[in-house]
């Protein structure tokens, strides 16, 4: 097939795939009433002429979308990710820049425009996600066949979710913050919160094993994609599906996304612990149960873990480096110190220190062998960095002091010199280790042919959502804070 | 700096103009000055001036870091945004109020200051990574074929050859391997009869039914996954060609190996001085067959004994003896009373003193690698626990049922171990080049061996002066081979790169010998130990240099089952059993290669092998 014809056709998908986002996002908009500015970009007010707009300006941009993957992988778990990507791309691009300088004459660059047009960067989250995973059913020939019985496949990740959700529900509980995972739904008995909770959890975990019916990479990055996708549900469930089902309106004013902010750690740690539950469940049934020996190719956990431990501690200690600069910047070792029950900003510097080296072995052993350039080493470390300021500061570190975690939205604005701390930490970590690696064994370069297949999968890694969710990570971590937590 | 780094340098700075001179406009039209202060230091032409050079090197930096991918414009632009939102914590947040002599901004107020500026670099870097994927295939179509990928070479160009899978030989390779990181046009070789490393400082053990065989020892391949193995033995060596000839069995043809630099760690072989009846009838301890052969040996005395009417024969079948009273005949005559004494509950015939372990040393005392205080105390406590100690004494001969000693002394015994001499590889002496009286290639400081080009040795088959120690050769031990391996694979790298040659320069730090049952002496930079302690510092030294995870947590696991249950007595090879003479006949490969070796005088300097 010719290009051409290709464009042609990833423009046709995308553009059908576009309407359905449009719509669904149009009608989602319409209840917040935040279709009007859309409107009057044809000067016209009328509600059916502002939807009729916005869903036109959809399928434009989707058609855009559809060229934009048709070369990357065709999987759902794939094309979800570009489409939140891409949605939030142009809500910095769309709201922000092109409307507001043709409706207004200037730019929308502040925060208070930012606040204000919140409900539509939901509504552009919104908009990619649905795109995305249009897109997947369209292209669904392109892509690969799921090998095993789909029910098998729902049925793991059902399992994981609800274990997943169960753990994070005693953390919860514990805190006396079980509402935090169903904030809207908040009704007064516990039962109905736990049950809530664990539906949630089980339906999450069966769309998760539908996305990614065989995982394709390594602990690490599936850690950061499920905390994409915790993300993702974060945006449909306590802020759109839930109130929806029980107060019939949407969560997407400034008020209510800060009201449920408390959800968002808890449904991004849920996320995680649901992909590398997943993760290992499927590699567990993989081992346990598939007769194709051939195809499984591994070689064994053990197999240079040391190497990759003694890279990630030296990593580890580069990036706290730069980690600590920050903390002495602001002032925080104090935190640390306190952690063991001290107040010297020495024991602070050491605790910090041993903490990163910690991390940093961590990241040696999920992660090796899966950043093949500078780039990847940036996103895989910057996605990682962010992980652990949603888990260290914002959860771990007040368990530790005794304290209840709290999630609210100025607690995480005021950790926000923390979490330029933890993303240039995740990036010291991230570039070192990956140089490390390459001076010592560059495994990108394959010595047969069955190393030179992995190793191709692996490079091609650029054709997956990767480069979208570390994008999406650190754009999410530094504008929800700012817009929130003002 | 390659044709496609340089395309993606010059693309990404383009980019980055276009990509800056947007963002400044945005910023500029909505009355901000954008270079968020820097623009403060200066009038607003300087700025912007600054604000676009510093977008073309930001842009070069995002074509350096990122690189152009085929049809990857999806990630191309993720990335760009990705690359812009960095730049956005290192400009406005940290290095613009660093330049304006304030701390770095990062609290939450500053960066909602900087809010603009956010949605500025996001801009930027979408338009900078879109121009950069565009420009680059706009130039690749507009010069098809003008970057010509360096393809890698179809066989690569230099080779280096090593002979020998001992320490020295798999160090060797383990470090060309980092210094060449999968460089494709330098070949690593190596060549070596076994296809795994020995873990010799061990092997008394396996000898004593401690260790599983396997668990001490590790494939090369495993070892040097980079490095092609060839398993086979060397027939020859021709220098003046620098080609060696392998032969993978007796009856395979010979194969030619061309190298550039060659690497002698062949290691050295055990010596019985044309002593009568020794080459045929000693058990050597050189290889995991030796260990595994004495180990099945023994048990099958203990079976026989069990059952023998005459007395005579069951102390000849009792009576175990050991040559040489260096570090491996001391470790091994205690550990086989460890082995003995600890299964000797099944064999109900036996009576506990029956068992006779005797160690003929020809010197004054025996350990004379470590200090006088330290060998007294393992002589003492080896005593204590009924080991017979014959000091001054030479091994004369052995016949089927007896060891000869000294002026026509006689033991009677089925069992000779003979660690009281080695000598280097018999292969050395066909090599037109200087050798020592042992025979072992001289080499100098640098591990050139003396005389020949390209050639470089490590380990036991080279005598290499100790620079620390003027005048003595380093001593034949494990850890020496292993530093040695270390600068040899240095200073090849140097001299296929045209760089100085590194001396080899090591102090011993120090020697460890188990003496079995919970006890070892050791001295380590001239402190002392025994006893327990220095027991467990055997095990933990030895642990941590044992190669590879896997091997560690097997070892580890054996010497914890050890701790709960008896040693194993299953016999593992019926060649053992049948008759007696037989067993006692049997020998290695290697011993064999060893024994042609010129007749030494009794009293020639005797070189053991050692704990590292």
């Amino acid at each position: 097939m010719k290009t051409s014809d290709l464009l042609a056709r990833g423009l046709g998908a995308g553009a059908l795939a576009g309407l359905a986002g449009g719509l669904i996002s149009g009608a989602a908009l319409s209840r917040v009433g935040a279709l009007p500015p859309t409107a009057s970009l044809v000067r016209a007010d009328a509600a059916v002429a502002g939807f009729v707009v916005h869903v036109l300006i959809a399928v434009a941009l989707g058609a855009g979308f559809g060229l934009l993957v048709w070369y990357q992988r065709s999987g759902a778990g794939e094309t979800l990710f570009w489409g939140l990507t891409y949605g939030a791309l142009w809500w910095f691009l769309g709201p922000l820049t092109l409307m507001s300088l043709l409706l207004l004459g200037f730019l929308a660059w502040d925060v208070h425009s930012a606040q204000e047009a919140l409900p539509s960067l939901i509504g552009y989250l919104l908009y990619g996600g649905v795109t995305g995973l249009a897109l997947a059913l369209l292209r669904r020939d392109r892509g690969e066949t799921a090998p095993g019985s789909l029910w098998g496949v729902v049925g793991r990740g059902a399992l994981v979710g609800l274990v997943a959700a169960w753990l994070l529900g005693i953390l919860l509980d514990a805190q006396g913050q079980l509402h935090a995972f169903s904030t809207v739904m908040v009704g007064p008995a516990r039962s109905a919160a736990w049950i809530a909770t664990l539906l949630i959890g089980v339906a999450a975990g069966a769309g998760y094993a539908l996305l990614y019916p065989r995982p394709p990479e390594g602990t690490g990055p599936g850690l950061v994609r499920g905390t994409v996708y915790g993300f993702f549900w974060w945006i449909i469930g306590p802020l759109t599906v839930l109130p929806l089902a029980s107060a019939g309106k949407l969560a997407w004013s400034l008020e209510a996304a800060r009201a449920g902010f408390p959800a968002l750690p808890a449904f991004l740690l849920f996320g995680a612990a649901l992909a590398v539950g997943y993760q290992w469940l499927d590699g567990l049934v993989r081992v346990l149960f598939s007769d194709l020996v051939a195809a499984v190719d591994r070689e064994g956990l053990g197999t240079e873990g040391l190497r990759a431990i003694g890279r990630g501690a030296l990593a580890g200690l580069v990036g706290g480096t730069l980690f600590t600069l920050v903390m002495i910047q602001i002032g925080a070792l104090g935190a640390f110190a306190r952690l063991i029950g001290s107040a010297s900003s020495l024991a602070g510097l050491v605790v910090q220190v041993v903490i990163a080296d910690l991390i940093g072995v961590s990241y040696g052993l999920l992660f090796r062998r899966q950043s093949y350039d500078v780039g990847s080493a940036l996103g895989w470390g910057l996605s990682y960095g962010f992980f652990w300021w949603i888990l260290g500061p914002l959860t771990l570190q007040p368990l530790f002091l005794g304290t209840a975690p709290r999630w609210t939205a100025e607690v995480a604005a005021g950790l926000f010199p923390s979490l330029i701390g933890h993303l240039a930490f995740g990036a010291g970590l991230g570039v070192v280790f990956h140089l490390l690696e390459a001076r010592h064994n560059p495994w990108w370069v394959p010595r047969s042919r069955m190393e030179a297949a992995r190793v191709t999968r692996r490079k091609e890694q650029v054709l997956t959502s990767a480069p979208a969710l570390w994008t999406l990570v650190v754009a999410i971590a530094l504008v929800l804070p700012i817009i929130l937590g003002m | 700096m390659s044709p496609s780094l340089r395309r993606d340098l010059i693309a990404g700075a383009s980019a980055g103009l276009i990509g800056g001179l947007t963002f400044t406009w945005a910023m500029q039209a909505q009355g901000l000055r954008a270079a968020a202060g820097l623009a403060g230091l200066s009038s607003t032409g300087t700025g912007v001036a600054l604000e676009i050079l510093a977008a073309i090197l930001i842009g070069a930096g995002y074509g350096a870091i990122f690189r152009y991918q085929p049809f990857a414009y999806a990630a191309t632009i993720s990335s760009g945004v990705l690359y812009g939102l960095l730049w956005w914590i290192a400009g406005p947040l940290t290095l613009a109020p660093l330049l304006l002599g304030r701390g770095p901004g990062w609290s939450l107020q500053e960066a909602d200051a900087a809010l603009p500026s956010l949605v500025g670099h996001v801009l930027f870097g979408a338009i900078t990574g879109l121009s950069f994927y565009v420009l680059v295939s706009l130039y690749r179509r507009a010069r098809p074929g003008a970057e010509v990928v360096a393809e890698p070479p179809a066989a690569p160009t230099r080779r280096v050859v090593i002979l020998g899978g001992g320490f020295g030989g798999v160090s060797t390779a383990q470090r060309l391997e980092q210094l060449f990181a999968r460089d494709p046009h330098l070949e690593i070789a190596l060549v070596s009869q076994s296809n795994y490393l020995l873990f010799t400082p061990m092997l008394a053990e396996v000898a004593s039914s401690g260790l599983e065989a396997q668990h001490i020892s590790a494939p090369v391949r495993a070892a040097c996954p980079h490095t092609r193995f060839v398993r086979a033995e060397v027939e020859g060596v021709d220098t003046a060609t620098q080609v060696v000839r392998v032969r993978a069995s007796p009856s395979a043809p010979v194969e030619t190996l061309p190298y550039d630099h060659l690497v002698l760690a062949l290691g050295a072989v055990p010596n019985f001085y044309g002593l009568p009846g020794l080459e045929e009838r000693a058990f050597t301890l050189k290889t995991l067959d030796d260990a595994t052969r004495l180990r099945n040996h023994a048990i099958a005395l203990l079976e026989r004994a069990d059952v023998e009417r005459s007395a005579d024969e069951r102390r000849r079948m009792l009576t175990f003896v050991v040559a040489g009273g260096g570090f491996a005949g001391t470790e091994m005559i205690a550990e086989l009373l460890d082995l003995v004494h600890g299964v000797l509950r099944y064999y109900p015939n036996i009576p506990a003193h029956e068992p006779r372990f005797v160690l003929v040393h020809s010197g004054e005392r025996i350990l004379p690698e470590i200090s006088a205080p330290l060998a007294d105390y393992a002589l003492r406590k080896l005593r204590t626990r009924g080991i017979e100690f014959m000091l001054n004494t030479r091994v004369a001969g052995a016949t089927v049922d007896a060891v000869l000693v000294g002026d026509g002394g006689r033991i009677e015994t089925h069992t000779l171990v003979w660690t009281a001499g080695n000598q280097p590889h018999p292969l050395l002496r066909t090599l037109p080049c200087e050798r020592n009286r042992a025979g072992a290639v001289v080499a100098d400081t640098t591990l050139r061996v003396v005389g020949l080009d390209n050639v470089w040795a490590a380990g036991d088959c080279a005598q290499i002066p100790d620079v620390n120690n003027e005048g003595r050769p380093c001593p034949p031990t494990a850890q020496h081979a292993l530093r040695q391996g270390q600068v040899v694979a240095g200073n090849v790298a140097a001299a296929l790169r045209g760089q100085p040659l590194w001396e080899f320069r090591y102090r011993t730090i120090g020697t460890l010998v188990a003496l079995g049952h919970r006890t070892a002496v050791a001295e380590l930079r001239g402190w002392k130990f025994s006893g327990l302690l220095a027991w467990f510092m055997w095990r933990t030294v030895y642990l941590s240099k044992l190669p590879g995870l896997e091997k560690k947590v097997r070892v580890a696991l054996d010497w914890t089952i050890d701790l709960f249950f008896p040693r194993d007595i299953v016999l593992t090879s019926h060649a053992a059993t049948p008759t007696l003479a037989q067993t006692i006949g049997a020998r290695s490969e290697v011993a064999s290669a060893g024994a042609t070796g010129p007749g030494a005088p009794a009293a020639a300097d005797v070189r053991l092998e050692g704990g590292a």
